[in-house]
C-alpha cells in the first residue's frame, strides 16, 4: 500500500518526470558501458589475437631491432627439446580497404606443428598454392578477408607495405579452426617473402618456442638466454598480450573516467527527481506514519523507487550503451593503434556480465543518489506534527555548518589532489575532483539566498515583480531549489572542466605544433581513413629527398623499441645536426631548441621527451644506459623536450649512432626544411615528381600538418565534447524536473496570484524567472567549482596520466557554455510556464481546499 | 580441405620435371672428399647410415640415420631475395630398432637451407639439421649425433670405414632406368665400425657394432612406372658386403635397371646387375599403421657369387611413417642373414604405402 501510494501511483501521474530521470541514469551508464564495451573489445581482440596466433608455442624470443637469424645457429642445442619457429608479424596498409591488414610470416614447412589453418584447396590447386607461396609472391588470406576484399584465388591485389605499393597474388583462402575473428584481416605468407617485403632480410620479428615434450618452461626460457647475447628476450607470447593489455588498460581507465562523469550528472539527477519527489509527498509521508507505517517502511518506498528508476535507467542505458560501442570503437581504435600497432578492438560482444555491470551501475547509483533524500523522508513527522503545509519544510543548513562542510570538502579535494598516482593511474586525483563536484551540493542553497537577495533595480516594474516572486518562491522551496541548482551546478561544473582541459590541453599542442613542426614539408606513410598510421617509409626515399634537397635541409625521423631498466621504451634517431639548424620540439627548461640539439649533436648526447623524464624521475644531464640489438648505449640527456603526441617514454639519439644499433627499416617521417628562396609548392610539386609515383606516401606542408595534428587531437576528444552535450542536457533534465515539480506543488499559490489579479504573461515571467534564477544559481556555482577541477584536471589528472605538462588556459569557450546553460534552463523553463498557464485558477483553488 | 601440412607434403613430390637441375650422366668423375659433400645443383640427394649395435650387456639394436636435401623449386638458382626463400631443404629421419623389446622408434626433422639450422657443406660430409649432425673429421671417421626428447632417442656414434670408399655402377654412375639421365651419384663406405653411445628415454647403453654408409645424389632417379624399390645392405659374416637394389614397377615385377654390388673382404667391387640376382619375397607383413602390405622375408640367390641366402627381418614393424618429414612411409629395419652364408645388416622397402614414382 505505501509502495502504491508513495510512489506507483504519483509516477503513473506524472510519467515524463519518472522518464526524464530514467533517461539521465541511462546516458550516465550508456556512456560507461560503450566506452568499457570498446576497450575490452579491444584487448579480448588483441588477447585472442596473441592467442591464436601463438598457436602452440609456449615461449618467444625476441628482441628490439628484431632476431637476427644467423643467432639461430646458437640455438641449435635446444632443438631437442623444442622446435623452433621463425615469425615476422606485421601490418601492412590495404588501399582497397583502407585499413590496416596484418602479414603473418610463418615458415610454412614447418608450422604445421604449431597452427591450425585449414586450406581450402586440393590437389593441383596445392601443388599450385605452394609453388606460388615458397617461390613467389603467393598468400593465404583468410576467408572473411578474401570476402571483404571481393577476390579469390590466383587474383592479384595490392597492399602497401614501407610506403611502397606491392601486389600479392591469393595462392588460397584459409578458414582457421578456433579464433575466427582474430583471423579476420590477416595474410599468411611464407617468412622469406615477408622479409622481403618489409627488407628485413636476415631478421625476424621473433623465433616462437613448441617444446616436444612437457618442459619446466622457466628453465628452458633460461637455457635459451644463456645461449644468446644478452640482448634477447625470452618470455612467454602471454607476455606480449599482457604488455598490450597493461596500455589498453590504462586507456580504458582514462576514457572511463571520463564517462564516468555522466554517471555523476545521473546521480545529481536521481537524487533531484526524489528530494523533489520526498517534498512533494510529504503530506503523504506524514499522512503515513500517522497511519501507523514505520520508518523502515517509508525507507524502502523510497530505496524501492530510486532502485526501481535505476534498474530501468541501467537496463536501458546498457542497451543504449551497446549500441553506441560502435562508435566509441573509433576513438579506441585511433588510441590503441598508437600503443600495438596493428591491434583491431573487434566485434563488440555483450557479455551477460557487462550487461548486469551496467545495471548494477545504474542501481547504485541510484540508491547512492537517494540517500539524502531518504534522510529527509525519515524525518517527516507524522501529520499531527507538520505545522504547516508550507513546502518550506525541509531545513537548510546553518551558514557556519555549511562553511565547515565546504571546508572539509575543499581540504579534501586538496589533500588528494596533492597524492601521487595510484599504480600509475589518477586515481586519487579523480577523487579529489568529485570531493569539489560535491561542494555544490553545499554551495548551492547559500548560491540560491543570493541569488534571492538580488533586487533587480534596474528592470521595470513589472519584470521586476516577477523577478521578486519568483525570489520568493525559490527561498520558499530553498533546499528544493538548491538541488535543482546542485545539478545544473555539476552539469556546468563538468562541462567548464572538460571544456578547459580540452582547451588547455588544444592551446598547448597549437603551441607545441608551432614550435615542434617548423619543417616546410612532411612526409610520411598514407595513413588508414582512421588515422592509423601503417608502418615506416622505404629508407630509398630518404635518398631521394637528399638528392633533392640536400642532406642538411633533410631529417629523417626512424624509430624502434629498446629497454631501459627492463622496460619498453621508444628509441628514436634524428639528424640532430639538421635539427640543429633548422630548430624543433621545445624543451620543457626553455632553453632554445637549436642549442639543445647542437649541444646534443657535439656531445653525442640524447634527448628524452617529458612523459619518459616523469616516469623515469630523470632530468638534463643525467646519463642513461639504453639497452638496443647492439649492446647498452650510454648517453647523457641534454634536454628534456616537451612531446603530446604519446605517453610512452621516448628517448632519442643522433641517426648515425641509432643505424649502428638498428637495422634500416626507414624512418617513420621524414621532415624537409627547405633552402633559402625556394618556393613552397614548386618545391613540392618537384619533390613529387622525383618520386615518380613510386611511393604512396604524404607529403604534406606545415599548415597541412599542423591543421591534421589538430584534426587528430579533436577527434581523439571528440568523447568530450559529447560529453559536454550530455551534461547541458541534463542540466536543462534537472530545472525542468525541479520547476515541474515546484509548478505542481504551488497551483495553489498560482492560483491565488492569478485570482489577485495577476496576468497570464506576468505568471509565464513568474514561472521563467524561476527557471532563471535556478540557472544562474547552478551556472554561477559550476563555473567556479568547474574552473578549479578543470586545473586539477590540465595540472594533476593530465600529468599523472600521461605525463603532459600543460599551460592552464580558461578558454573562451566556457563563457559560450553560460550563454548556453543559462538559456537552456529558460527553456527547460518553458514546458512548466505552460503548464502554470493551462491550469485554470478556481480548478486549482478548488482542488487545493 | 588440408592443414598447412600439405605444404610439407607437397614440398617433397618432385611434381614436375626438373627443368634446370643437373642431371648425373655417364661418365661422371668424383672428387673425394669433395664429393663427400652437398651437390646443390642436384636436385636431390641423401646421406643413409644404417647399422646393428650391441650393448656392453649384449642388448641388440638397429639404427638408421638419414639426411635428405631436396630442391623444391624449378630451378637450383632462385631469383634473388631472402635467403630463406625455401629453394632446399634438409629432411632428417632418425629410427632405433630395439630388437630384443620388438620395437621401432624414430623421429624427424625438416628444415629449409639458407637457416642456420640446416645446412650441408659442400666441401666434406659436414651437415647440420637442428641438433642433429653428421660430420666427418680429419682422420676420416664420421660422427653422428642426433637426439629427440619426444620420442626419448638419444644417438651418439663414431663411425670407422673399413673398407675403402665403394663408388657403385660405373665409377659411382648408378643408373636406374633407360634414360641415361634417371641414375644417381652413389657411393658408399660398407662397412664402418661403430662406437659410441645410445639412448632410449632414460636407458643408456655403451654400444658398439657395423654400420653402412650411403651417399647419393641425382635429379632424376627413378624412370616412369617405377614405384618403388627394395634395398638391402648387407655383411657377410665371411668378411664379404652385399648392396642390391630391386627396381620395382607398378606391376611388382623387377625394373631392368636393378642391380647390385658385390664387395669382397678386401674392398675389390664386383657389380651385379638384374640378371645376376634372383630375390623373392615369402612372407607379408601389413602395417597397422598404415595399412601397407610389406614383404617380410626374402630367398635372394646370387648364382655367380655362390650365394643362397635367406633374409629375414628382425622387428616386423618398422614402418616409418614420417608425416613431418618427407610425407612418406617406408620400412626400413635390420635383418639377420642365413643359408649359404651367415651375416646381418639392414633391407629398406619403400613405394608399399603410395608409389614413389614423381619423388625421386
Amino acid at each position: 500500500m505505501i509502495l502504491r501510494s508513495l510512489w506507483l501511483r504519483p509516477t503513473l501521474a506524472q510519467p515524463t518526470r519518472a522518464l526524464i530521470t530514467v533517461l539521465g541514469v541511462a546516458i550516465g551508464v550508456a556512456s560507461v558501458v560503450s566506452t568499457l564495451l570498446a576497450s575490452r573489445a579491444a584487448i579480448a581482440s588483441m588477447s585472442a589475437d596473441v592467442q591464436s596466433v601463438a598457436g602452440e608455442s609456449r615461449l618467444e624470443i625476441s628482441r628490439p631491432g628484431g632476431f637476427e637469424t644467423s643467432d639461430l645457429e646458437a640455438l641449435r642445442p635446444i632443438c631437442t627439446e623444442a622446435l623452433l619457429a621463425p615469425v615476422i608479424e606485421r601490418t601492412a596498409l590495404s588501399p582497397d580497404l583502407g585499413d590496416l591488414v596484418r602479414i603473418l610470416g610463418v615458415d610454412l614447412l614447418i608450422d604445421q606443428e604449431l597452427r591450425s589453418i585449414r586450406l581450402d584447396a586440393t590437389g593441383n590447386e596445392l601443388e599450385a598454392a605452394r609453388n606460388s607461396m615458397l617461390h613467389a609472391s603467393g598468400v593465404a588470406v583468410s576467408e572473411s578477408l578474401s570476402k571483404d576484399l571481393g577476390i579469390g584465388v590466383g587474383e592479384e591485389f595490392e597492399l602497401v607495405i614501407r610506403s611502397r605499393k606491392v601486389t600479392l597474388q591469393i595462392a588460397a583462402v584459409f578458414k582457421p579452426e578456433r579464433f575466427d575473428s582474430a583471423w579476420d584481416r590477416f595474410i599468411l605468407a611464407d617468412v622469406a617473402l615477408a622479409q622481403e617485403l618489409y627488407g628485413f632480410e636476415g631478421r625476424v620479428d621473433r623465433v616462437e618456442i613448441k617444446p616436444r615434450l612437457e618442459l619446466n618452461l622457466q628453465q628452458l626460457a633460461s637455457r635459451v638466454e644463456g645461449l644468446l647475447p644478452p640482448t634477447y628476450q625470452v618470455q612467454p607470447a602471454s607476455a606480449r598480450r599482457d604488455e598490450g593489455e597493461r596500455l589498453v588498460r590504462a586507456l580504458e581507465f582514462n576514457l572511463t573516467a571520463l564517462a564516468g562523469v555522466s554517471i555523476l550528472v545521473g546521480i545529481v539527477l536521481v537524487a533531484t527527481t526524489l528530494a523533489t519527489s520526498v517534498v512533494q509527498r510529504q503530506n503523504q509521508i506524514a499522512l503515513l506514519r500517522s497511519l501507523g507505517a514505520s520508518r523502515s517502511q517509508i525507507a524502502r518506498a523510497i530505496l524501492v523507487e530510486a532502485g526501481a528508476i535505476g534498474l530501468v535507467g541501467g537496463s536501458l542505458g546498457v542497451a543504449l550503451g551497446w549500441i553506441g560501442a560502435d562508435s566509441a570503437v573509433s576513438s579506441v581504435r585511433a588510441t590503441v593503434a598508437t600503443i600495438a600497432e596493428g591491434v583491431t578492438p573487434g566485434i563488440i560482444r555483450l557479455k551477460w556480465e557487462w550487461a548486469l555491470t551496467g545495471i548494477s551501475l545504474g542501481f547504485f547509483a541510484s540508491i547512492f543518489a537517494a540517500l539524502l533524500p531518504l534522510r529527509e523522508a525519515l524525518r517527516t513527522p507524522p501529520i499531527q506534527g507538520l505545522r504547516s503545509q508550507h513546502p518550506q519544510s525541509i531545513a537548510g543548513r546553518p551558514w557556519k555548518m555549511r562553511a565547515a562542510l565546504f571546508a572539509l570538502l575543499v581540504g579534501a579535494a586538496a589533500f588528494f589532489a596533492s597524492l601521487p598516482p595510484l599504480a600509475d593511474r589518477p586515481i586519487w586525483a579523480l577523487v579529489s575532483a568529485l570531493f569539489l563536484l560535491s561542494t555544490l551540493l553545499v554551495l548551492a542553497g547559500p548560491l540560491i539566498d543570493i541569488c534571492a537577495g538580488i533586487r533587480p533595480r534596474f528592470m521595470g516594474a513589472g519584470a521586476a515583480i516577477s523577478i521578486r516572486l519568483a525570489q520568493a518562491a525559490l527561498e520558499a522551496s530553498r533546499t528544493r531549489a538548491a538541488w535543482a541548482a546542485s545539478a545544473v551546478g555539476v552539469s556546468v561544473a563538468l562541462a567548464v572542466s572538460m571544456t578547459t582541459m580540452v582547451g588547455s590541453f588544444r592551446q598547448s599542442v597549437v603551441d607545441w605544433t608551432a614550435q615542434a613542426m617548423p619543417s616546410d614539408l612532411y612526409v610520411r606513410p598514407l595513413t588508414t581513413v582512421g588515422g592509423a598510421s601503417a608502418g615506416t617509409i622505404d629508407p630509398a626515399l630518404t635518398e631521394v629527398a637528399i638528392d633533392t634537397f640536400g642532406a642538411d635541409f633533410v631529417d629523417p625521423f626512424h624509430q624502434s623499441s629498446a629497454h631501459y631498466k627492463g622496460n619498453l621504451i621508444l628509441l628514436g634517431g634524428a639528424a640532430f645536426t639538421v635539427v640543429a639548424q633548422h630548430g624543433g620540439v621545445p624543451f620543457l627548461d626553455g632553453r632554445p631548441s637549436r642549442e639543445v640539439f647542437a649541444e646534443a649533436a657535439e656531445r653525442s648526447a640524447a634527448v628524452v621527451n617529458e612523459p619518459f623524464a616523469r616516469r623515469y624521475k630523470v632530468k638534463a644531464g643525467d646519463t642513461l644506459s639504453i639497452d638496443t640489438p647492439a649492446g647498452f648505449i650510454e648517453r647523457e640527456i641534454a634536454g628534456v623536450y616537451r612531446d603530446y603526441s604519446g605517453h610512452i617514454g621516448r628517448v632519442v639519439i643522433a641517426l648515425e649512432d641509432y643505424l649502428k644499433a638498428y637495422p634500416n627499416e626507414g624512418p617513420k617521417s621524414i621532415a624537409i626544411f627547405l633552402p633559402p628562396d625556394q618556393d613552397l609548392e614548386s618545391s613540392r610539386a618537384n619533390f613529387m615528381q622525383a618520386l615518380a609515383g613510386a611511393y604512396s606516401v604524404e607529403v604534406l606542408n606545415n599548415r597541412e600538418l599542423r591543421a591534421e595534428v589538430l584534426r587528430i587531437f579533436e577527434g581523439t576528444f571528440a568523447v568530450t565534447i559529447a560529453l559536454q552535450i550530455i551534461s547541458s542536457l541534463v542540466a536543462a533534465i534537472a530545472v525542468i524536473a525541479v520547476l515541474s515539480a515546484l509548478i505542481r506543488e504551488r497551483r495553489r499559490e498560482l492560483a491565488v496570484v492569478r485570482v489577485l489579479g495577476a496576468s497570464r504573461t506576468q505568471l509565464f515571467n513568474l514561472v521563467l524567472s524561476e527557471a532563471f534564477l535556478l540557472g544562474l544559481a547552478g551556472t554561477l556555482g559550476g563555473l567556479f567549482i568547474g574552473l578549479i577541477v578543470g586545473y586539477v584536471l590540465v595540472t594533476v589528472v593530465n600529468l599523472q596520466s600521461f605525463g603532459w605538462s600543460l599551460d592552464f588556459v580558461i578558454p573562451g569557450s566556457i563563457f559560450m557554455i553560460l550563454m548556453i546553460v543559462i538559456p537552456a534552463c529558460l527553456l527547460a523553463g518553458l514546458a512548466p510556464a505552460f503548464m502554470a498557464l493551462r491550469t485554470a485558477p478556481r480548478e486549482s483553488l478548488h482542488a487545493n481546499g | 580441405m588440408q592443414t598447412v601440412k600439405w605444404i610439407l607434403l607437397c614440398a617433397l613430390a618432385l611434381g614436375s620435371t626438373p627443368q634446370e637441375w643437373q642431371r648425373v650422366m655417364p661418365g661422371m668423375t668424383s672428387s673425394f672428399p669433395k664429393d663427400h659433400g652437398a651437390h646443390p645443383a642436384y636436385r636431390i640427394e641423401w646421406w643413409y647410415i644404417t647399422g646393428q649395435l650391441e650393448s656392453t650387456a649384449g642388448r641388440r639394436f638397429g639404427f638408421q640415420f638419414t639426411v635428405f636435401r631436396r630442391g623444391l623449386g624449378d630451378t637450383p638458382n632462385p631469383k634473388s631475395g631472402s635467403k630463406l626463400r625455401a629453394s632446399q631443404v634438409l629432411a632428417g629421419h632418425l629410427a632405433i630398432t630395439d630388437i630384443d623389446n620388438q620395437r621401432t622408434l624414430f623421429a624427424e626433422r625438416l628444415r629449409r637451407m639458407g637457416s642456420p639450422l640446416a645446412t650441408a657443406s659442400e666441401q666434406d660430409l659436414n651437415l647440420h639439421l637442428e641438433d642433429w649432425s653428421l660430420s666427418r673429421n680429419e682422420n676420416g671417421r664420421i660422427a653422428l649425433r642426433a637426439a629427440d626428447a619426444k620420442t626419448g632417442l638419444r644417438l651418439q656414434l663414431e663411425l670407422e670405414p673399413r673398407k675403402p670408399l665403394v663408388l657403385h655402377g660405373d665409377a659411382g654412375y648408378s643408373s636406374k632406368g633407360a634414360d641415361p639421365g634417371n641414375a644417381s651419384a652413389y657411393h658408399s663406405w660398407t662397412r664402418l665400425g661403430s662406437t659410441g653411445e645410445m639412448g632410449i628415454n632414460d636407458q643408456n647403453f655403451a654400444v658398439k657394432g657395423e654400420a653402412w654408409f650411403d651417399h647419393e645424389y641425382g635429379s632424376s632417379v627413378l624412370e616412369e612406372g617405377v614405384s618403388g624399390w627394395d634395398w638391402f645392405g648387407l655383411h657377410l659374416e665371411d668378411g664379404r658386403d652385399l648392396m642390391l637394389f630391386r627396381l620395382r614397377r607398378k606391376d611388382g615385377s623387377r625394373a631392368p635397371a636393378s642391380a647390385g654390388s658385390l664387395i669382397a673382404a678386401d674392398g675389390s667391387v664386383t657389380n651385379l646387375d638384374a640378371q645376376d640376382f634372383i630375390i623373392n619375397s615369402r612372407e607379408t607383413w601389413v602395417s597397422p599403421a598404415t595399412g601397407a602390405r610389406y614383404p617380410a622375408a626374402w630367398s635372394l640367390e646370387i648364382p655367380t657369387a655362390g650365394l643362397s641366402l635367406d633374409i629375414q627381418p628382425l622387428v616386423p614393424d618398422c614402418e616409418l611413417a614420417t608425416t613431418q618429414s618427407t610425407g612418406v612411409a617406408y620400412w626400413e629395419g635390420p635383418v639377420a642373414i642365413s643359408g649359404s652364408a651367415q651375416g646381418r645388416g639392414y633391407a629398406e622397402l619403400t613405394g608399399y604405402a603410395g608409389s614413389m614414382e614423381g619423388r625421386f
